[in-house]
């Protein structure tokens, strides 16, 4: 009899087409959107963790908290700020650690009749190797730059195409602000990393920078290289232990690693799950709606054929069961095509994102099985739940007066 | 006795006023009679269509169909009744559209319960008894009124029902259809199927062999028909 009531439930489909198509519409947008909406996200989450470790393995980040006036005032006097000195206290400290203090300052730089505006890194030697990030031609900074506060400077592959376009930099002298400065390196192509073009760096000795530019020893943060992986909670720990003590007892600064990043990460992917998945979901809910709307009116429509079959011996059940095997084809039916745009869909984001948004060259769309099952599952549910009042309605009519409905 | 109705009484209320469509109605009905019941509208003949045909419940009263105690029984029970004891044919045919003939006959059998192949041998055996062996795979748009009637005594005998219930069958169809339906009831009644046929029509309640009529929802008259039945064929 199953068979029989889903042959007549694809009859009466087609019968009607334009509206089994329009109330499919729902169904197939809600499918497609709740696929294309994780897909995006889940790629988007592939292409934030891989951003992430592509700053570097093993890494831990140190920069200043910002106090309130609160804090500030209650510490007055205290050894507070992130200092050159703490840099160099770790490097005593822990040995086994490679540091590299990070300090920025904004400068004018000239070459001649060219000339760059921008941010000028002051670092030490072991950025490089912390941050596998090597130069192409000459040498990056080595500890006697450091030493004797040496005027040189690293470029960025940009920048040194900006200043010396095709001509070799290494040996060139250049201006920041007032200071000459000597090109030792260019560094290799490295494009744009989290956020920030490595190309358009300009590295100088982090002792030059304080001493010409800064005038004090404060920096801005510091990189750091932990050699075993497994230690980086302790170390973190440690670390953070350490600079408490050396600011007081103050605890104005953060130590992040890679982890705590992925954790936030992880975090916002999972906001955005639930923000956009709760849209695609009230969509796939309104397609849920349009069939509930469609199947009132098919069984008033029908009235008279329920009435006929109720005469004739049908049970409730067998009418409850041909109205709800009606919209849970209109389900089954729309959740697949559903799918089928969805992944399409989902593809041409990827596409979208790829040529329009800079660095999103690797958003692409991840589909996981999962998620068409759940829409595909969440589809069909919808198809019974809100198919289940309109049948039910259909199977409690009066036979008698349904015979006689006009 | 196949057929009885004790003190049957049906009362609709509509708000304010309370319509008694069936006041104590009494009526027995043994097996093998063509009854018509006859009166004009308002007179209860629907109401008690739909009692007897259990697609109602009467107010108070009493109703046995072969042993069956049928206003003590649940709405479920009433379905199986329907499917297996009672057999309609209404004035509007009631075909399913879309549905081919043989379809449409099928669809009692397959509530209750036969195998597809069960469903159709019959049905085919049925529509060929009723003289439509070569309209079975016509749908009923492509039928005329007589055949698709026909359609509806081949679905309604289905399941061989105890008793074959008529509202107003030639109702939609000109005489000459009109009479062959009717000849098919005799020719049914003759082999002892037991037929009740609702109707306005004095001339069609004569082709029947026991006339009830009733007004205001009481039997005002519950006799034989009298005439002979060759000559009605020739007023036809």
């Amino acid at each position: 009899m199953l068979g029989a009531i889903f042959r007549d439930a694809l009859k009466n489909l087609s019968s009607n087409l334009l509206r089994s198509g329009l109330t499919m519409l729902g169904v197939i947008i809600g499918v497609a959107s709740v696929i294309a909406m994780m897909a995006i996200v889940e790629g988007g989450q592939v292409w934030l963790v891989s951003s992430i470790e592509r700053l570097g393995t093993n890494l831990l980040f140190v920069w200043k908290k910002r106090l309130t006036i609160e804090e500030k005032r209650m510490f007055a006097g205290r050894n507070l700020k992130l200092r050159y000195d703490d840099a160099l206290a770790i490097r005593d400290r822990f040995p086994e650690l490679q540091v590299a203090p990070i300090i920025q300052i904004e400068g004018h730089v000239k070459a001649g009749e060219r000339d760059y505006s921008g941010r000028i890194t002051g670092t030490s030697p072991e950025f490089s190797p912390i941050r596998n990030f090597h130069p192409a031609e000459g040498r990056f900074l080595q500890q006697s730059d450091l030493q004797t506060w040496k005027r040189s400077a690293v470029l960025g592959k940009t920048i040194a195409e900006v200043l010396y376009g095709s001509k070799s930099a290494v040996g060139e002298q250049l201006k920041i602000g007032e200071h000459r400065f000597t090109v030792i390196g260019v560094m290799e192509p490295k494009g744009e990393v989290y956020g920030q073009d490595r190309d358009e760096m300009i590295f100088i000795p982090a002792t030059t920078a304080l001493r010409f530019f800064k005038g004090d020893d404060k920096i801005r943060s510091m990189v750091i290289h932990v050699p075993n992986r497994k230690q980086m909670e302790e170390v973190t720990h440690k670390l953070h232990q350490f600079l408490i003590q050396r600011h007081d007892g103050v605890d104005d600064i953060r130590v992040r690693n890679q982890g705590d990043f992925l954790g936030a990460v992880e975090q916002t992917i999972w906001t955005f799950r639930i923000v956009l998945g709760g849209v695609a979901i009230v969509a796939l809910l309104v397609g849920g709606i349009g069939i509930m709307n469609i199947m009132l009116v098919t069984v008033t429509e029908r009235t008279r054929e329920i009435g006929l079959r109720k005469a004739i011996g049908a049970t409730r059940q067998n009418i409850l069961l041909q109205f709800l095997i009606e919209s849970t084809t209109i389900s089954v039916i729309g959740g697949c095509f559903g799918v089928i745009l969805g992944i399409i869909a989902a593809y041409g984001f990827g596409d979208f994102v790829a040529q329009s948004m800079p660095g999103g060259g690797d958003w692409g769309a991840v589909i996981e099985p999962e998620a068409i099952a759940i829409a595909f599952v969440f589809a069909v549910s919808v198809g019974i739940g809100f198919g289940l009042f309109p049948a039910m309605k259909a199977a409690k009519l009066d036979p008698a007066e349904a015979l006689r409905y006009q | 006795m196949l057929i009885t109705l004790r003190h049957i009484q049906k009362i609709y209320n509509t708000g304010e006023v309370e319509v008694k469509a069936l006041n104590d109605l009494n009526i027995e009905i043994e097996q093998g009679e063509f009854v018509a019941i006859i009166g004009q509208s308002g007179s209860g003949k629907t109401t008690l269509l739909d009692i007897l045909g259990c697609l109602s419940h009467p107010t108070s009263g009493d109703y046995w169909l072969d042993e069956s105690h049928i206003t003590t029984l649940p709405d479920s029970e009433l379905t199986t009744i329907r499917n297996r004891q009672i057999g309609f044919i209404f004035q509007t045919f009631h075909l399913l559209p879309r549905k081919s003939a043989l379809e449409n006959v099928q669809l009692p059998l397959m509530y209750a319960g036969a195998t597809r192949l069960q469903q159709q041998s019959r049905a085919r055996e049925l529509l060929t008894t009723v003289g439509l062996h070569d309209r079975v795979n016509h749908h009923s748009n492509q039928l005329s009124g007589g055949q698709q009637q026909r359609v509806a005594i081949a679905r309604a005998l289905a399941n061989q029902p105890a008793l074959l219930l008529a509202d107003e069958p030639t109702g939609n169809l000109d005489s000459q259809s009109g009479s062959d339906i009717l000849s098919i009831f005799e020719e049914l009644h003759h082999q002892g199927q037991t037929i009740i046929m609702i109707t306005h029509d004095p001339l069609i309640a004569q082709r029947a062999n026991r006339r009830i009529t009733l007004l205001d929802g009481r039997v005002l008259a519950d006799e034989p028909t009298e005439s002979p039945k060759e000559p009605m064929l020739q007023e036809n």
